[in-house]
Protein backbone atom coordinates (compact mmCIF):
# COMPACT_ATOMS: atom_id res chain seq x y z
CA UNK A 1 0.00 0.00 0.00
CA UNK A 2 0.99 3.90 0.57
CA UNK A 3 3.43 4.94 -2.40
CA UNK A 4 4.94 1.72 -2.58
CA UNK A 5 5.53 0.41 -5.83
CA UNK A 6 2.05 -2.12 -6.70
CA UNK A 7 2.94 -5.90 -6.11
CA UNK A 8 2.67 -8.23 -8.80
CA UNK A 9 0.22 -10.52 -7.77
CA UNK A 10 0.69 -14.04 -7.72
CA UNK A 11 -2.40 -15.44 -6.63
CA UNK A 12 -3.29 -15.58 -10.58
CA UNK A 13 -0.77 -17.61 -11.95
CA UNK A 14 -0.91 -19.68 -8.94
CA UNK A 15 -4.85 -19.99 -9.55
CA UNK A 16 -4.13 -21.17 -13.16
CA UNK A 17 -1.54 -23.96 -12.32
CA UNK A 18 -4.42 -25.68 -11.42
CA UNK A 19 -6.73 -25.14 -14.42
CA UNK A 20 -7.02 -26.98 -17.73
CA UNK A 21 -4.23 -25.97 -19.85
CA UNK A 22 -6.11 -25.65 -23.65
CA UNK A 23 -3.18 -23.89 -25.94
CA UNK A 24 0.35 -23.39 -25.20
CA UNK A 25 0.98 -20.44 -27.65
CA UNK A 26 4.12 -18.45 -28.94
CA UNK A 27 3.06 -15.58 -26.10
CA UNK A 28 0.07 -16.59 -24.97
CA UNK A 29 -1.46 -19.42 -22.82
CA UNK A 30 -5.04 -20.59 -23.07
CA UNK A 31 -6.93 -22.19 -20.10
CA UNK A 32 -9.91 -23.17 -19.19
CA UNK A 33 -11.93 -23.14 -15.74
CA UNK A 34 -14.92 -21.62 -13.11
CA UNK A 35 -14.34 -18.19 -12.66
CA UNK A 36 -17.03 -16.85 -10.08
CA UNK A 37 -19.13 -20.36 -10.80
CA UNK A 38 -19.20 -19.83 -14.78
CA UNK A 39 -17.37 -21.83 -17.31
CA UNK A 40 -14.37 -19.25 -18.39
CA UNK A 41 -11.21 -19.08 -20.32
CA UNK A 42 -8.14 -17.81 -18.96
CA UNK A 43 -5.53 -15.85 -21.58
CA UNK A 44 -1.92 -15.11 -19.88
CA UNK A 45 0.33 -13.14 -22.22
CA UNK A 46 3.88 -14.16 -20.96
CA UNK A 47 7.22 -12.37 -21.33
CA UNK A 48 9.67 -13.24 -24.05
CA UNK A 49 12.90 -13.56 -22.29
CA UNK A 50 14.86 -11.65 -24.63
CA UNK A 51 13.13 -8.90 -25.15
CA UNK A 52 14.35 -5.81 -22.37
CA UNK A 53 12.23 -6.32 -19.36
CA UNK A 54 10.72 -3.00 -18.98
CA UNK A 55 9.57 -2.69 -23.12
CA UNK A 56 8.42 -6.13 -22.35
CA UNK A 57 6.09 -5.27 -19.93
CA UNK A 58 5.13 -2.21 -21.59
CA UNK A 59 4.39 -4.68 -24.47
CA UNK A 60 2.47 -7.27 -23.24
CA UNK A 61 -0.06 -4.42 -21.28
CA UNK A 62 -0.43 -2.90 -24.56
CA UNK A 63 -1.47 -6.52 -26.47
CA UNK A 64 -4.13 -6.68 -23.31
CA UNK A 65 -5.57 -3.26 -23.00
CA UNK A 66 -5.67 -3.67 -27.20
CA UNK A 67 -7.76 -7.03 -26.87
CA UNK A 68 -10.18 -5.91 -24.56
CA UNK A 69 -10.74 -2.27 -26.01
CA UNK A 70 -11.38 -4.41 -29.49
CA UNK A 71 -13.71 -6.80 -28.00
CA UNK A 72 -15.96 -4.27 -26.36
CA UNK A 73 -15.97 -2.09 -29.94
CA UNK A 74 -17.09 -5.19 -31.46
CA UNK A 75 -19.79 -6.06 -29.15
CA UNK A 76 -20.83 -2.53 -28.57
CA UNK A 77 -21.25 -2.77 -32.67
CA UNK A 78 -23.19 -6.40 -32.51
CA UNK A 79 -20.33 -8.39 -33.48
CA UNK A 80 -20.35 -11.29 -31.37
CA UNK A 81 -17.28 -11.62 -29.22
CA UNK A 82 -16.78 -12.88 -25.59
CA UNK A 83 -17.92 -10.81 -22.49
CA UNK A 84 -14.37 -9.85 -20.24
CA UNK A 85 -15.36 -11.00 -17.06
CA UNK A 86 -12.34 -9.72 -15.11
CA UNK A 87 -8.35 -8.13 -16.15
CA UNK A 88 -5.33 -8.64 -14.49
CA UNK A 89 -2.76 -6.33 -15.93
CA UNK A 90 -0.17 -6.96 -13.55
CA UNK A 91 0.30 -11.22 -14.66
CA UNK A 92 -1.50 -10.13 -18.11
CA UNK A 93 -4.40 -12.14 -17.62
CA UNK A 94 -7.91 -11.85 -19.30
CA UNK A 95 -10.65 -13.56 -18.18
CA UNK A 96 -13.04 -14.11 -20.78
CA UNK A 97 -16.54 -15.96 -21.19
CA UNK A 98 -16.24 -19.47 -22.32
CA UNK A 99 -18.18 -19.87 -25.55
CA UNK A 100 -20.35 -22.81 -25.11
CA UNK A 101 -21.75 -25.31 -27.96
CA UNK A 102 -19.11 -24.08 -30.38
CA UNK A 103 -15.97 -25.33 -32.60
CA UNK A 104 -13.28 -23.42 -34.31
CA UNK A 105 -14.71 -22.75 -38.01
CA UNK A 106 -11.33 -24.77 -38.88
CA UNK A 107 -12.19 -27.78 -37.59
CA UNK A 108 -15.83 -27.24 -39.05
CA UNK A 109 -14.42 -26.97 -42.10
CA UNK A 110 -12.35 -29.74 -42.23
CA UNK A 111 -14.84 -32.33 -40.64
CA UNK A 112 -17.15 -31.12 -43.60
CA UNK A 113 -14.40 -31.26 -46.36
CA UNK A 114 -13.76 -34.81 -44.73
CA UNK A 115 -16.99 -36.71 -44.48
CA UNK A 116 -17.89 -35.08 -47.63
CA UNK A 117 -14.61 -36.57 -50.18
CA UNK A 118 -14.75 -40.21 -48.00
CA UNK A 119 -17.76 -41.61 -49.17
CA UNK A 120 -17.52 -43.99 -51.84
CA UNK A 121 -21.01 -46.32 -52.16
CA UNK A 122 -24.08 -45.26 -53.14
CA UNK A 123 -22.78 -42.78 -55.35
CA UNK A 124 -26.83 -40.62 -56.14
CA UNK A 125 -27.31 -40.15 -52.24
CA UNK A 126 -23.27 -39.18 -51.83
CA UNK A 127 -23.75 -36.34 -54.53
CA UNK A 128 -26.47 -35.07 -52.92
CA UNK A 129 -25.01 -34.58 -49.68
CA UNK A 130 -22.27 -33.40 -50.91
CA UNK A 131 -24.08 -30.56 -52.58
CA UNK A 132 -26.08 -30.19 -49.28
CA UNK A 133 -22.56 -29.51 -47.59
CA UNK A 134 -21.23 -27.24 -50.34
CA UNK A 135 -24.03 -24.88 -49.60
CA UNK A 136 -23.34 -24.98 -46.22
CA UNK A 137 -19.94 -24.40 -46.04
CA UNK A 138 -20.73 -21.21 -49.01
CA UNK A 139 -23.13 -20.48 -45.96
CA UNK A 140 -20.50 -20.35 -43.55
CA UNK A 141 -18.28 -18.46 -45.71
CA UNK A 142 -21.27 -15.60 -46.85
CA UNK A 143 -21.35 -15.34 -42.98
CA UNK A 144 -17.55 -14.69 -41.93
CA UNK A 145 -17.72 -11.88 -44.79
CA UNK A 146 -20.37 -10.25 -43.87
CA UNK A 147 -19.31 -10.47 -40.34
CA UNK A 148 -15.64 -9.20 -41.35
CA UNK A 149 -17.03 -6.16 -43.50
CA UNK A 150 -18.89 -5.25 -40.09
CA UNK A 151 -16.23 -5.27 -37.98
CA UNK A 152 -13.95 -3.43 -40.83
CA UNK A 153 -16.68 -0.61 -40.59
CA UNK A 154 -16.01 -0.13 -36.99
CA UNK A 155 -12.55 0.31 -38.06
CA UNK A 156 -11.42 -2.87 -35.79
CA UNK A 157 -8.71 -4.62 -37.75
CA UNK A 158 -8.05 -7.87 -36.02
CA UNK A 159 -4.46 -8.50 -37.00
CA UNK A 160 -4.69 -12.40 -36.87
CA UNK A 161 -7.36 -13.54 -38.90
CA UNK A 162 -7.17 -16.92 -39.23
CA UNK A 163 -9.94 -19.84 -39.30
CA UNK A 164 -8.99 -21.01 -35.67
CA UNK A 165 -9.92 -17.70 -34.45
CA UNK A 166 -14.03 -17.44 -35.44
CA UNK A 167 -15.61 -19.56 -33.65
CA UNK A 168 -18.87 -21.35 -34.68
CA UNK A 169 -21.65 -21.54 -31.63
CA UNK A 170 -24.74 -23.66 -31.95
CA UNK A 171 -27.81 -21.56 -30.43
CA UNK A 172 -29.60 -23.36 -28.17
CA UNK A 173 -32.80 -24.42 -29.94
CA UNK A 174 -30.90 -25.66 -32.97
CA UNK A 175 -31.52 -22.28 -35.02
CA UNK A 176 -28.96 -22.24 -37.11
CA UNK A 177 -25.19 -21.19 -36.20
CA UNK A 178 -23.65 -17.73 -35.39
CA UNK A 179 -19.89 -16.73 -35.30
CA UNK A 180 -18.18 -15.00 -32.52
CA UNK A 181 -14.29 -13.56 -33.18
CA UNK A 182 -12.02 -14.37 -30.82
CA UNK A 183 -8.29 -13.69 -29.53
CA UNK A 184 -7.91 -9.67 -30.28
CA UNK A 185 -4.09 -9.94 -29.33
CA UNK A 186 -2.80 -8.13 -32.63
CA UNK A 187 -5.35 -5.78 -33.19
CA UNK A 188 -5.64 -2.12 -33.28
CA UNK A 189 -7.99 0.71 -34.38
CA UNK A 190 -7.80 1.90 -38.08
CA UNK A 191 -9.82 3.51 -40.98
CA UNK A 192 -7.09 2.80 -43.79
CA UNK A 193 -8.14 0.75 -46.61
CA UNK A 194 -4.32 -0.68 -46.74
CA UNK A 195 -4.44 -1.80 -43.05
CA UNK A 196 -8.44 -3.27 -43.94
CA UNK A 197 -6.58 -5.34 -47.26
CA UNK A 198 -4.12 -6.55 -45.29
CA UNK A 199 -6.37 -8.17 -42.98
CA UNK A 200 -7.65 -9.60 -45.40
CA UNK A 201 -4.66 -10.67 -46.81
CA UNK A 202 -3.70 -12.81 -43.71
CA UNK A 203 -7.07 -14.18 -43.44
CA UNK A 204 -6.70 -15.44 -47.47
CA UNK A 205 -3.05 -16.88 -46.56
CA UNK A 206 -4.09 -18.79 -43.65
CA UNK A 207 -7.44 -20.46 -45.43
CA UNK A 208 -6.31 -20.96 -48.50
CA UNK A 209 -2.94 -23.02 -46.81
CA UNK A 210 -5.60 -24.86 -44.05
CA UNK A 211 -8.04 -25.60 -45.89
CA UNK A 212 -7.26 -26.85 -49.85
CA UNK A 213 -9.42 -26.46 -52.84
CA UNK A 214 -11.07 -23.91 -51.22
CA UNK A 215 -10.40 -20.76 -53.94
CA UNK A 216 -13.90 -20.57 -54.76
CA UNK A 217 -15.00 -21.18 -50.94
CA UNK A 218 -12.84 -17.95 -50.50
CA UNK A 219 -13.83 -16.18 -53.43
CA UNK A 220 -17.28 -16.38 -52.02
CA UNK A 221 -16.31 -14.79 -48.79
CA UNK A 222 -15.11 -11.98 -50.37
CA UNK A 223 -17.93 -11.49 -52.42
CA UNK A 224 -20.06 -11.43 -49.50
CA UNK A 225 -17.60 -8.84 -47.87
CA UNK A 226 -18.40 -6.99 -50.41
CA UNK A 227 -21.68 -6.94 -50.49
CA UNK A 228 -21.38 -6.01 -46.76
CA UNK A 229 -19.08 -3.22 -46.36
CA UNK A 230 -19.66 0.44 -47.05
CA UNK A 231 -16.28 1.07 -48.12
CA UNK A 232 -15.05 -2.07 -49.67
CA UNK A 233 -14.16 -1.22 -53.33
CA UNK A 234 -10.96 1.05 -51.90
CA UNK A 235 -10.09 -2.44 -49.53
CA UNK A 236 -10.06 -5.07 -51.98
CA UNK A 237 -8.49 -2.83 -54.29
CA UNK A 238 -5.57 -2.64 -51.42
CA UNK A 239 -6.11 -6.44 -51.24
CA UNK A 240 -4.95 -6.82 -54.91
CA UNK A 241 -2.14 -5.04 -54.18
CA UNK A 242 -1.03 -6.42 -51.17
CA UNK A 243 -1.32 -9.72 -53.41
CA UNK A 244 0.99 -8.60 -56.19
CA UNK A 245 3.79 -7.34 -53.78
CA UNK A 246 3.37 -10.74 -51.90
CA UNK A 247 3.90 -12.50 -55.18
CA UNK A 248 7.20 -10.23 -56.07
CA UNK A 249 8.59 -10.74 -52.53
CA UNK A 250 8.24 -14.47 -53.06
CA UNK A 251 9.82 -14.65 -56.94
CA UNK A 252 13.01 -12.65 -55.48
CA UNK A 253 12.89 -15.49 -52.94
CA UNK B 1 -31.93 -17.37 0.43
CA UNK B 2 -28.40 -15.83 0.77
CA UNK B 3 -26.23 -16.58 -2.35
CA UNK B 4 -22.74 -17.31 -0.91
CA UNK B 5 -19.87 -17.62 -3.66
CA UNK B 6 -16.42 -18.25 -2.70
CA UNK B 7 -13.88 -16.47 -4.75
CA UNK B 8 -11.96 -19.31 -6.70
CA UNK B 9 -8.97 -16.90 -6.89
CA UNK B 10 -8.66 -16.00 -3.54
CA UNK B 11 -10.09 -19.05 -1.19
CA UNK B 12 -9.71 -16.87 1.28
CA UNK B 13 -12.41 -14.64 0.38
CA UNK B 14 -15.92 -15.99 0.03
CA UNK B 15 -18.91 -13.28 -0.90
CA UNK B 16 -22.57 -13.36 0.51
CA UNK B 17 -25.23 -11.62 -0.84
CA UNK B 18 -28.87 -10.79 1.03
CA UNK B 19 -31.55 -8.97 -0.83
CA UNK B 20 -34.20 -7.02 1.47
CA UNK B 21 -37.26 -5.59 0.18
CA UNK B 22 -39.57 -3.22 2.36
CA UNK B 23 -36.77 -1.79 4.36
CA UNK B 24 -37.49 0.40 6.51
CA UNK B 25 -34.30 2.04 8.30
CA UNK B 26 -32.17 2.63 5.00
CA UNK B 27 -30.31 5.79 6.39
CA UNK B 28 -29.82 4.18 9.40
CA UNK B 29 -28.16 0.92 7.58
CA UNK B 30 -25.85 3.47 5.71
CA UNK B 31 -24.97 5.76 8.74
CA UNK B 32 -23.81 2.40 10.38
CA UNK B 33 -21.85 1.22 7.24
CA UNK B 34 -20.27 4.40 6.59
CA UNK B 35 -19.34 4.36 10.89
CA UNK B 36 -17.47 0.80 10.40
CA UNK B 37 -20.46 -1.09 12.29
CA UNK B 38 -21.46 -2.49 9.26
CA UNK B 39 -19.25 -4.79 7.54
CA UNK B 40 -20.63 -4.76 3.96
CA UNK B 41 -21.44 -2.55 1.11
CA UNK B 42 -24.68 -1.52 1.06
CA UNK B 43 -26.03 -1.43 -2.58
CA UNK B 44 -29.34 -0.19 -4.53
CA UNK B 45 -30.70 -3.50 -6.18
CA UNK B 46 -32.86 -1.25 -9.00
CA UNK B 47 -29.26 -1.09 -10.85
CA UNK B 48 -28.23 -4.68 -10.53
CA UNK B 49 -29.36 -6.77 -13.89
CA UNK B 50 -28.03 -10.37 -12.29
CA UNK B 51 -25.93 -11.25 -8.97
CA UNK B 52 -22.89 -12.33 -10.99
CA UNK B 53 -22.47 -8.55 -11.05
CA UNK B 54 -21.71 -8.04 -7.71
CA UNK B 55 -19.46 -11.12 -8.10
CA UNK B 56 -17.15 -9.53 -10.80
CA UNK B 57 -17.44 -5.93 -8.51
CA UNK B 58 -15.95 -7.91 -5.49
CA UNK B 59 -13.31 -10.52 -7.18
CA UNK B 60 -11.93 -6.76 -8.54
CA UNK B 61 -12.34 -5.49 -5.51
CA UNK B 62 -10.03 -8.05 -3.13
CA UNK B 63 -7.97 -7.94 -5.95
CA UNK B 64 -7.30 -4.39 -6.14
CA UNK B 65 -7.01 -4.05 -2.09
CA UNK B 66 -4.33 -6.98 -2.46
CA UNK B 67 -2.04 -5.54 -4.67
CA UNK B 68 -2.60 -1.65 -2.95
CA UNK B 69 -4.61 -0.56 -5.86
CA UNK B 70 -7.64 0.74 -4.70
CA UNK B 71 -9.27 3.97 -5.85
CA UNK B 72 -11.75 4.13 -2.77
CA UNK B 73 -10.64 3.84 0.87
CA UNK B 74 -12.37 0.27 2.02
CA UNK B 75 -12.83 -2.81 0.40
CA UNK B 76 -16.85 -2.40 0.84
CA UNK B 77 -16.54 0.93 -0.82
CA UNK B 78 -14.45 -0.10 -3.75
CA UNK B 79 -17.06 -2.71 -4.59
CA UNK B 80 -19.72 -0.26 -4.99
CA UNK B 81 -17.50 1.79 -6.80
CA UNK B 82 -16.57 -1.27 -9.19
CA UNK B 83 -20.23 -1.33 -10.10
CA UNK B 84 -20.08 2.06 -11.52
CA UNK B 85 -19.34 2.39 -15.59
CA UNK B 86 -17.28 5.68 -14.55
CA UNK B 87 -14.22 6.78 -12.95
CA UNK B 88 -16.21 9.05 -10.75
CA UNK B 89 -16.48 8.02 -6.92
CA UNK B 90 -19.22 10.26 -6.04
CA UNK B 91 -21.73 9.46 -8.82
CA UNK B 92 -21.22 5.50 -8.36
CA UNK B 93 -22.21 6.17 -4.29
CA UNK B 94 -25.09 7.92 -5.85
CA UNK B 95 -26.56 5.97 -8.02
CA UNK B 96 -25.45 2.34 -6.85
CA UNK B 97 -24.64 2.87 -3.04
CA UNK B 98 -28.13 2.74 -0.57
CA UNK B 99 -29.68 6.18 -0.64
CA UNK B 100 -31.70 7.24 2.69
CA UNK B 101 -35.05 6.48 1.66
CA UNK B 102 -34.41 3.25 -0.13
CA UNK B 103 -37.48 0.77 0.14
CA UNK B 104 -34.53 -2.69 -1.23
CA UNK B 105 -31.52 -3.01 -0.58
CA UNK B 106 -28.96 -5.50 -1.69
CA UNK B 107 -26.54 -6.42 1.46
CA UNK B 108 -23.15 -7.81 0.21
CA UNK B 109 -20.26 -8.71 2.76
CA UNK B 110 -16.88 -10.61 1.70
CA UNK B 111 -15.67 -12.75 4.37
CA UNK B 112 -14.06 -15.96 5.44
CA UNK B 113 -15.74 -19.25 5.37
CA UNK B 114 -18.04 -20.62 7.56
CA UNK B 115 -18.78 -17.34 9.31
CA UNK B 116 -22.59 -17.78 9.40
CA UNK B 117 -22.70 -15.92 13.10
CA UNK B 118 -21.19 -12.99 11.48
CA UNK B 119 -23.73 -12.74 8.66
CA UNK B 120 -26.81 -13.51 10.96
CA UNK B 121 -25.13 -10.26 12.89
CA UNK B 122 -25.28 -8.15 10.08
CA UNK B 123 -28.64 -9.37 8.52
CA UNK B 124 -30.37 -8.31 11.79
CA UNK B 125 -29.49 -4.84 11.67
CA UNK B 126 -32.04 -4.61 8.52
CA UNK B 127 -35.42 -3.55 9.55
CA UNK B 128 -36.75 -5.44 6.17
CA UNK B 129 -38.15 -8.69 4.93
CA UNK B 130 -35.24 -11.25 3.33
CA UNK B 131 -36.43 -12.27 -0.18
CA UNK B 132 -34.28 -14.69 -2.43
CA UNK B 133 -31.34 -13.32 -3.40
CA UNK B 134 -32.19 -14.09 -7.90
CA UNK B 135 -35.42 -12.00 -6.55
CA UNK B 136 -33.22 -8.65 -7.77
CA UNK B 137 -34.46 -9.09 -11.50
CA UNK B 138 -37.99 -8.05 -10.66
CA UNK B 139 -36.43 -5.22 -8.87
CA UNK B 140 -33.59 -4.22 -12.11
CA UNK B 141 -34.44 -0.83 -13.35
CA UNK B 142 -33.49 -2.19 -17.20
CA UNK B 143 -34.27 1.58 -19.14
CA UNK B 144 -32.01 3.41 -16.64
CA UNK B 145 -29.32 0.57 -16.94
CA UNK B 146 -29.06 0.63 -20.61
CA UNK B 147 -28.92 4.35 -20.72
CA UNK B 148 -26.05 4.65 -17.71
CA UNK B 149 -24.04 2.13 -19.51
CA UNK B 150 -24.74 3.29 -22.97
CA UNK B 151 -25.93 -0.18 -23.96
CA UNK B 152 -27.74 0.20 -27.47
CA UNK B 153 -30.00 -2.21 -28.56
CA UNK B 154 -27.06 -3.82 -31.17
CA UNK B 155 -25.29 -5.15 -28.40
CA UNK B 156 -28.04 -7.07 -26.91
CA UNK B 157 -28.69 -8.68 -29.90
CA UNK B 158 -24.83 -10.53 -29.86
CA UNK B 159 -25.06 -10.73 -25.98
CA UNK B 160 -27.42 -10.59 -22.88
CA UNK B 161 -27.05 -6.84 -21.07
CA UNK B 162 -26.01 -8.70 -18.23
CA UNK B 163 -22.58 -9.42 -20.49
CA UNK B 164 -22.90 -5.85 -21.67
CA UNK B 165 -22.99 -4.13 -18.40
CA UNK B 166 -20.27 -7.16 -16.87
CA UNK B 167 -17.62 -6.09 -19.77
CA UNK B 168 -17.53 -2.20 -19.05
CA UNK B 169 -17.18 -2.89 -15.54
CA UNK B 170 -13.97 -4.97 -15.76
CA UNK B 171 -12.42 -3.06 -18.53
CA UNK B 172 -13.32 0.93 -17.43
CA UNK B 173 -9.94 1.53 -16.20
CA UNK B 174 -8.33 1.46 -19.74
CA UNK B 175 -11.44 3.19 -21.37
N1 LIG C 1 -13.91 -17.53 -25.40
C1 LIG C 1 -13.67 -18.78 -25.83
N2 LIG C 1 -14.62 -19.73 -25.75
C2 LIG C 1 -14.38 -20.99 -26.16
N3 LIG C 1 -13.22 -21.42 -26.64
C3 LIG C 1 -12.23 -20.53 -26.74
C4 LIG C 1 -12.39 -19.16 -26.35
N4 LIG C 1 -11.23 -18.52 -26.55
C5 LIG C 1 -10.39 -19.43 -27.03
N5 LIG C 1 -10.98 -20.65 -27.17
C6 LIG C 1 -10.36 -21.89 -27.65
O1 LIG C 1 -8.96 -21.84 -27.41
C7 LIG C 1 -8.23 -21.84 -28.63
C8 LIG C 1 -7.07 -20.88 -28.56
O2 LIG C 1 -7.52 -19.57 -28.28
P1 LIG C 1 -6.78 -18.29 -28.89
O3 LIG C 1 -5.34 -18.37 -28.51
O4 LIG C 1 -7.48 -17.10 -28.27
O5 LIG C 1 -6.97 -18.36 -30.38
C9 LIG C 1 -9.23 -21.48 -29.69
O6 LIG C 1 -8.93 -22.00 -30.95
C10 LIG C 1 -10.53 -22.04 -29.15
O7 LIG C 1 -10.65 -23.40 -29.45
Amino acid sequence: GGNMAPEKSATVPQFLRGAELVKQGAEARVYRTQFLGRPTIVKERFSKRYRHVALDEKLTRRRTVQEVRSILRCRRAGIPAPAVYFVDYTSHCIFLEEILRSSTVRDHIASTQQSASCTVQELDRDQDRELVQEQELEQLAQQVGQILAKMHDEDVIHGDLTTSNMLLRRSPEDRGSDLVLIDFGLSYISALPEDKGVDLYVLEKAFLSTHPHTEALFQKLLKSYSASSKKSSAVLKKLDEVRLRGRKRSMVG
Amino acid sequence: MNLTQELELFPDHTVTQMLFKEVKNAAELRQSAVDGRINGALINPTMLVNPFQVLVAANKAVHLQLIGKMKTRSLNSEIIFNLSPTNNISEAFKRFGTSDGDESVMLVVVHCKNESQLLEDIAAQVDGRQVPVEDVSWLSDLAKIRKLFKVAPQEETCGTLLDAVVCRMAIKDVM
